[in-house]
């Protein structure tokens, strides 16, 4: 049984920055989804370009050093994922990285999708009634 | 090398997408070898042993030296390193356990768990408080049945 989980633009944020209010609260989940991903090799944290892009991570930046450290793995915003993102944003109106994070979750392959988010509402809508976990910071 | 440069320097190979690859002269038991070729032919768990080893050694990777790198920064903010019961509540969280609406009952079972299994995980933490709840639940049921025979 595998899982992917996603993360939000302020789940990369306070993963980021020490100083953010819930840097611990997502380092405690951090920890836990790695030491998961040793003991069982079938956890993956990923984040959609567009929440990456929301969020300012830029992988060359200095001030990025940190969060690249971690394996998060990059979603693309391609073709397939476009259109579905597209969609979800107009049917929903939620932000273009929400959207993204709906496309990703649909188009997940994993058994279990979890999202770390700051926003459940959004992230639900986003999934547009697919099965996901959703897991508030 | 420190540390630090090691988990860089192992983070930028992995990231790597040179398609090089090399015969190694690693050697590893044949009983293992047999046991992948089966996975691989039987269980379909990855199109070959070969990419099912280095699959798995990309992931063990990956999680060690995330947990590295966290243990890195424990280290320079010791302020944030988690105690058993904040792992306890997150890993709550993580897998949608009702439990992790009661994060006082979470921090007394690491408390008490600490005290008999000083190496317990934080899953053992969630187990043992559900386990205790349970019992706390049963023991009222039972009470209240007896009661009601009475």
């Amino acid at each position: 049984m595998n899982r992917l989980v996603l993360l939000d633009n302020e789940a990369v944020q306070a993963l980021r920055d020490p100083r953010h209010q819930k840097h611990q609260r997502v380092l405690e989940k951090t920890q836990i989804l790695f030491k998961r991903a040793v003991r069982t090799l079938s956890v993956r944290v990923a984040v959609p370009a567009a929440v990456r892009v929301e969020a300012g991570w830029d992988r060359t930046a200095p001030a990025w050093a940190f969060i690249n450290r971690f394996p998060i793995t990059d979603i693309p915003l391609d073709t397939g994922h476009a259109d579905a993102a597209a969609g979800i944003a107009k049917r929903t109106g939620v932000s273009v990285a929400d959207a993204h994070l709906g496309a990703a979750i649909k188009a997940a392959d994993a058994d279990h999708v979890t999202v770390i988010t700051s926003d459940p509402g959004d992230m639900r809508k986003a999934a547009e009634g697919r099965q996901v976990d959703v897991v508030v910071l | 090398m420190t540390r630090e440069e090691a988990i860089d320097r192992i983070n930028e190979l992995l990231d790597s997408t040179d398609p090089a690859t090399t015969n190694t002269s690693m050697r590893i038991p044949n009983a293992l070898r047999e046991a992948a070729a089966l996975a691989v032919s039987e269980l379909d768990v990855a199109p070959s042993t070969t990419v099912l080893a280095a699959n798995a050694l990309r992931m063990l990777l990956e999680g060690t030296v995330a947990l590295a790198a966290l243990e890195l920064h424990y280290e320079e903010y010791p302020e944030f390193r988690p105690s058993l019961a904040d792992l306890a509540i997150a890993a709550a969280e993580l897998d949608g356990s009702p439990l992790a609406q009661q994060p006082d009952l979470l921090r007394r079972a690491a408390s008490e768990i600490a005290q008999r299994h000083p190496d317990a995980e934080p899953e053992d933490v969630v187990l043992w408080a559900e386990a205790r709840q349970y019992a706390a639940e049963e023991q009222k049921r039972i009470a209240a049945e007896q009661k009601g025979a009475a």
